[in-house]
């Protein structure tokens, strides 16, 4: 069943030209990868289903993008309303330097969501455990959320990013800032999270998107050149400009 | 290697050592002025911490004081004439000298020689009809000479000090009646035309008032405006326009201020002259740009990534900057204010402008209350001719240097207490 159906977005930046024509069914709980060389465009893509390229104020995005039948790209769309069921998790982590407990209480306090003061740490504590995160910092939730290890970080800003329950988690290069023992355990939680979540992830590492993804689709110069299940993709793509990307003789 | 690369190293080499020399002369240069600077004012100023005092007898006798009854209240000895008490204590201390030659004995105590007779009463009233020891302020003239800065070898007419007064203190001195103790009364006193009086209390009241006015006008509207304009506002020509014009104000001479206070404040809204009120507010005119610059450059020093972060949560754009952009810009901001108010407070020109330099010799209570400022009252002391006035300079700067130290340490701790919490 599909997530978020997006037909034929452009994204311009002022004149130039981002994205041309990329039309995309992304699964109900699966994990997508968007893989392409640097400046094809995937991030930008990635930014138009949560409407962070609202922050630019030259982007302009055209075309339709649905999340359950609800029209992303239109103006009168609660953006809020919208970030609170699309998480996001960026390249860098970029925790709050404020408290561990903070950092994940942050985004049910400004939504409401939890009543009272048990909720909030049975929030707190729920998100800290799906982002496995719980054991190692359990004892410190007073500590400064930036003290953490990067794959910690990393790890908080994606319990960050469900403690307000999301039905979508966009996922820009989360493990590129981190190292193969990190990225393991990132990519362990997103085998665990799209049980529940729709994930779409932007990855560098070919065999990062082999591994996490059902799905993966190739963009190049901001357009998308193809798009199937991950096994496909990887063992038999339909385009050459695909394969040659995936052996890596460009890009 | 070859010689070329050799050479080519060394020159390299030299000119790193080169350049930390030039940086360690630079600072070494800086030091010295500063010393110099600082001895300067030291070895003239803290003379003024010291105030001189010259011990006699006083009688206080019912009948000169003009108190006619038994067991006299309060208030008899309020309106009692003190007048003959005191001027005997002074003349006691020479009973040979003719009868109009007194004043010389009476100008070697300052002008309220009588009312401190009176004080000692009051506080001590089981004095009355005994003979008491009484310490008098000296006059200015006594104090330099005690001080060590009055020249006792040029010719006695031109000297405010006769040879008779010279003897006076001379056996005085010798007696172990004149006393040197801790000048309280030159924080305590307000200004006042006789330099053995003057202190800095007018002033001192007037400087705090007027940077809590200034602080109270100008950090507000200056993180406010700085928001809008780094947070909110669109960006085009008009905000630039403002920008630039936001950067040139902060360069406006203080002077010009000073006339926008005078014009506005005082002659269209009529607000009370001379008051620390109308200065602060001339000053936080001043302050406002700087604040505003330190202010933006602070919140656009916060990382673009916990922004984004913030938004991504669903933080509104108002929540976002209140949340985490303006408590993360907090500790640049405030020390942009402390650097802004610093300037305020050394500011003479603008005050001046606007009556501050009027002779005020009563304390401050309100910011609504005539008042000098420091800067303001150094300019005044600095051009009295009188000798007891050039010790009292130096002291006033020192107290304004102690006053900015002061602040400057405590934007540090305010500083370092926000960064603690944040990073």
């Amino acid at each position: 069943m599909s997530k978020i159906i997006a037909e034929n977005v452009n994204v311009y930046y002022g004149s130039k030209q981002a994205l041309f024509d990329v039309s995309i069914d992304i699964a109900e709980k699966e994990v997508t990868a968007l893989i392409g060389p640097s400046g094809c465009g995937k991030s930008t893509f990635l930014r138009c289903l949560n409407r962070m390229n609202d922050v630019i104020d030259i982007c302009r995005v055209e075309g339709s993008i649905k999340m359950d039948d609800l029209e992303l790209n239109s103006r009168k769309l609660d953006v809020v309303r919208l970030r609170e069921n699309v998480g996001m998790v960026f390249q860098k982590p970029n925790p709050f330097p404020k408290s561990i407990y903070e950092n994940v209480a942050y985004g049910p306090t400004i939504h409401g969501i939890a009543q009272s003061k048990e909720e909030m740490d049975q929030i707190v504590e729920t998100s800290l455990k799906k982002a496995a995160l719980w054991n190692e910092v359990k004892d410190r939730l007073d500590e400064i959320g930036t003290g953490l290890s990067g794959g910690q970080q990393q790890r908080l800003c994606i319990a960050r990013a469900i403690s307000v329950s999301p039905e979508v988690i966009l996922m820009d290069e989360p493990c590129s800032a981190l190292d193969p023992i990190a990225t393991a355990q990132i990519e362990e939680l997103i085998d665990d999270l799209k049980k529940e979540v729709t994930i779409v992830i932007v990855t560098h590492s070919m065999s990062q998107a082999a591994r996490v993804s059902q799905k993966t689709g190739f963009f190049h110069l901001g357009k998308l050149i193809e798009f199937g299940s991950t096994e496909k993709i990887f063992k038999n793509p339909d385009k050459q400009q695909t394969q040659d990307y995936i052996t890596g003789r460009f890009g | 290697m070859n010689n070329y690369k050799k050479n080519l190293l060394k020159k390299r080499y030299n000119a790193e050592r080169r350049f930390q020399w030039y940086g360690k002369i630079a600072i070494g240069l800086a030091l010295t002025f500063l010393a110099v600077f600082m001895f300067q004012i030291f070895s003239k100023g803290y003379s003024a911490f010291q105030k001189t005092w010259i011990v006699t007898e006083v009688h206080y006798d019912k009948e000169l004081l003009l108190i006619d009854a038994e067991s006299p209240s309060k208030d008899d000895l309020e309106n009692a004439d003190y007048y003959d008490v005191a001027y005997k204590a002074m003349t006691s201390l020479d009973p040979g000298l003719p009868e109009e030659e007194d004043r010389q004995l009476i100008q070697m105590v300052s002008y309220k020689y009588e009312t401190e007779v009176k004080d000692l009463l009051l506080k001590n009233p089981d004095f009355l009809g005994k003979i008491v020891p009484i310490k008098l302020t000296a006059s200015d003239d006594v104090d330099q000479v005690h001080k060590g800065n009055y020249p006792r070898d040029i010719p006695e007419k031109n000297r405010r000090v006769n040879d008779y007064q010279l003897q006076i203190y001379d056996m005085l001195n010798e007696r172990g009646d004149i006393l040197s103790e801790f000048n309280i009364s030159f924080f305590t006193n307000p200004d006042s035309r006789e330099a053995e009086l003057a202190g800095i209390a007018s002033s001192f009241m007037g400087t705090v008032f007027s940077i809590l006015v200034c602080l109270a006008f100008s950090f507000p509207i200056a993180v406010l405006a700085a928001i809008y304009l780094e947070e909110f506002a669109p960006k085009n020509k008009f905000t630039d326009f403002i920008e630039v014009n936001i950067n040139n104000l902060a360069a406006v001479p203080s002077i010009v201020f000073g006339l926008l206070g005078l014009g506005i404040l005082l002659a269209v809204f009529n607000l009370p002259r001379s008051t620390p009120l109308v200065g602060g507010i001339t000053l936080s005119l001043m302050t406002l740009p700087t604040i505003i610059i330190a202010a933006r450059a602070s919140l656009k020093a916060v990382p673009p990534s916990i922004r984004e972060a913030a938004l991504a949560m669903g933080a509104s754009n108002m929540q976002t900057t209140m949340h985490h952009t303006v408590p993360l810009s907090m500790p640049g901001t405030l020390s942009g204010t402390i650097i802004g108010l610093a300037q305020a407070l050394g500011e003479t020109a603008p005050l001046i402008l606007i009556g501050m330099v009027a002779f005020v010799n009563t304390i401050p209570g309100t910011p609504v209350d005539p008042a000098a400022s420091l800067p303001v009252q150094i300019y005044i002391w600095s051009e009295s001719a009188e000798r007891g006035f050039v010790e009292k300079v130096s002291a006033c700067i020192m107290v304004l240097l102690a006053f900015l130290i002061l602040m400057n340490l405590a934007a540090q701790i305010v500083r370092h207490k926000f960064e603690k919490k944040w990073s």
